[in-house]
């Protein structure tokens, strides 16, 4: 009898876009991650994005005070409950290749947050889940049963990114549909079983502890105050590099990013993210009213092709099956580029992340 | 001696690859017995699933306690009420095979064209339909889903209704009332039996709202306060006020004329 582990019921479409090989950029991932991810190609043509999800993974050098222990557990989790099969499969892989066995992967499943685990753990699962699926409200009820276990507010903030950055991960190629297959069977190849040992070997010596970095000057985009909040830490400076280039990435307009920013700021009910979204696109030249109109109906005859299929389609990745979100990026296929598309994906994914994240980072506790 | 110990050793050699293969079929049965029951809480859940909100049923198997998420949450919500017209008349026609046939069409046709458009079906209630916008997630564009759910359930039914004509069966139509307001969210019930439900004066409220469909002669009504937060490029059009049960002011409602927004606004 087949094991039903793993997320391989999910209904999962063809991908959106096609592999676009990239000798730089994968070599790049080698160096970084010891392998290339079979996801890379899929976001080639928008290299922001492409090296996004290279250089949030907070695996590499990004954290100083959290575990990798819980970061993997996080990470599992989060992917289950976003229904990402790629990220899904990828953690899953990632633990098999470091010496997990394929028995005890599924013990973790069946147990997970179940009375086994440590408390200090079974809270930041908790809050791994509620940051991902609930209002601001509910995320601060979790954060301070996080205090209550003993995190400081440094290792909650290290825990909240670790979570933004597997809800960007899971959006970005659930999406497009990243292909899950190859990672999904890994543990079940001859030829990778065998070659367990030195997988495990490279992927475990690219990984770091990150150090003390200052952060220099403070950007002045939206998202900026979560650049700030980080401020002395390694991400702050993966973000702000991050941003640096999706700001300055020309394949949609300034103003249409802004606008799907604003949507899912609206819709997660993120007042931090919507004041400085709303002065943003008063900066762009966007009328007030026009602002208004286009939260309250997604909708405005001020809005080009464009923008208007962009702001329905950000509202869609606040909450999402995934089949049919898969299905709506497919048919934005029709009237975007592949490289809009990409990068509408990795917008919306990054701004959905950054959203969750800014309401524990960005308010007082 | 020698031969003595040869024989012994062997024969301790046989009797541990019999334990050793023992051991296996132990594990192997264990592990089979564990596989199956992983399937079957596997098809539980998506089993359950069809009875609450997935995302309710993933959090208790999860291990969220039963009381964390009875703990009720106050929320404005969207209520759609949906209800068969002439149903008492078509059921007393119809063999009672034929009618538990026709009217899972009909609940799965209207169930799509809520979830389509952002909405979770909370309840079947005999023929009617419970629906809300808003419950699950924060959704501030509830209204405009709730009546473009409606619209997409107004299509629906006249597909069905052509298909169930064309198999000599009589048509259906649909009534639908919407209404927005606070309310409680949350798991509640009994020790025994639960439901996530959201409760209040808004769901009273569009139940009545979909009965005044049969008075105004219409099929699609929403409140005033829907009307306020709804995109303007609806076509609605006012309806009388009319005093409905429980409550004390005439209920103000408007007819959905146009199927999908245009640039025109009418009210």
């Amino acid at each position: 009898m087949s094991v039903p582990t793993g997320l391989t019921h999910v209904p999962w479409e063809s991908c959106a876009v096609e592999p676009v090989h990239d000798a730089e950029l994968e070599s790049y991932a080698r160096r970084k991650q010891g392998i290339c991810l079979p996801a890379i190609p899929y976001f080639a043509p928008v290299p922001w994005l492409a090296r996004a999800v290279i250089d949030l993974r907070p695996e590499y050098g990004l954290l100083l005070q959290v575990e990798q222990q819980l970061v993997e557990l996080v990470t599992l989790i989060v992917s289950q409950e976003n229904s990402c099969r790629y990220c899904y499969a990828g953690v899953r892989a990632l633990l098999w290749a470091q010496g997990v066995s394929k028995e005890h992967l599924e013990r973790i499943e069946q147990q997970l947050s179940r009375a086994n685990l440590p408390a200090k753990t079974v809270a930041a699962i908790a809050f791994g889940r509620s940051q991902s699926r609930s209002g601001p409200a509910a995320v601060r009820v979790a954060c301070d049963a996080l205090r209550t276990e003993g995190f400081d507010e440094g290792e909650i903030k290290e825990i909240a990114y670790v979570v933004a950055e597997t809800d960007f991960s899971n959006r970005a190629h659930t999406f497009l549909a990243i292909p899950a297959r190859f990672l999904e069977e890994m543990p079940n190849r001859w030829y990778q079983r065998l070659s367990r040992p030195l997988v495990r070997r490279v992927l475990l010596g690219r990984q770091y502890r990150g150090r003390a970095t200052p952060l220099d000057g403070v950007p002045s985009y939206p998202y900026a105050g979560i650049v700030e909040a980080y401020a002395g830490s390694p991400i702050a400076q993966a973000l702000r590099h991050t941003l640096d280039q999706m700001w300055a990435s020309p394949h949609l307009t300034q103003r249409c990013k802004l606008l799907m920013l604003a949507v899912i700021a609206h819709g997660l009910e993120s007042e931090v993210c919507a004041i400085e979204l709303d002065h943003a696109l008063e900066r762009e030249g966007l009328d007030r009213i026009v602002l208004i109109e286009v939260l309250a109906h997604l909708d405005s005859a001020e809005l080009d092709d464009c923008e208007r299929l962009l702001v329905s389609f950000a509202r869609e990745t606040i909450w999402y099956q995934p089949a049919a979100v898969q299905r709506s990026a497919r048919a934005l296929r029709r009237t975007l580029s592949g490289p809009q598309l990409v990068e509408a994906v990795g917008v919306a994914a990054l701004a959905n992340g950054l959203c969750r994240l800014a309401t524990i980072v960005m308010s007082k506790p | 001696m020698m031969s003595l110990i040869v024989a012994g050793s062997l024969a301790g050699l046989v009797v541990l690859a019999v334990l050793l293969y023992g051991e296996r079929r132990r594990t192997a049965s264990l592990r089979s017995q564990l596989d199956a029951a992983a399937e079957d809480l596997q098809h539980m859940q998506l089993a359950c699933s069809k009875l609450a909100p997935a995302g309710i049923v993933q959090r208790l198997v999860a291990g969220d306690s039963v009381a964390s998420l009875t703990v009720p949450e106050r929320k404005v919500v969207t209520v759609l009420f949906a209800d068969l017209i002439g149903y008492t008349a078509i059921s007393e026609q119809l063999e009672a095979g034929v009618l538990a046939t026709m009217l899972n069409g009909y609940f799965q046709h209207m169930s799509d064209a809520i979830h389509d458009n952002g909405g979770h079906v909370a309840k079947f209630l005999g023929d009617g339909i419970l629906a809300h916008f808003g419950a699950l997630h924060s959704n501030p564009w509830q209204c405009d889903d709730a009546v473009r759910a409606a619209l997409a359930m107004r299509t629906a039914m006249a597909e069905y209704s052509a298909e169930l004509t064309r198999n000599g069966l009589p048509a259906l139509g649909v009534g639908i009332g919407i209404h927005r307001g606070p309310g409680l969210v949350g798991l509640v019930g009994s020790r025994d039996r639960m439901d996530y439900d959201f409760v209040g004066r808004t769901v009273n409220l569009a139940a009545r709202v979909e009965a005044l469909t049969r008075v105004h002669h219409v099929d699609i009504l929403v409140t005033e306060t829907v009307r306020e937060a709804l995109d303007k490029r609806f076509v609605l059009e006012a309806m009388p006020p009319q005093i409905v049960k429980g409550i004390a002011e005439p209920v103000v409602t408007y007819a959905v004329r146009q199927p999908q927004p245009s640039t025109a606004s009418a009210v």
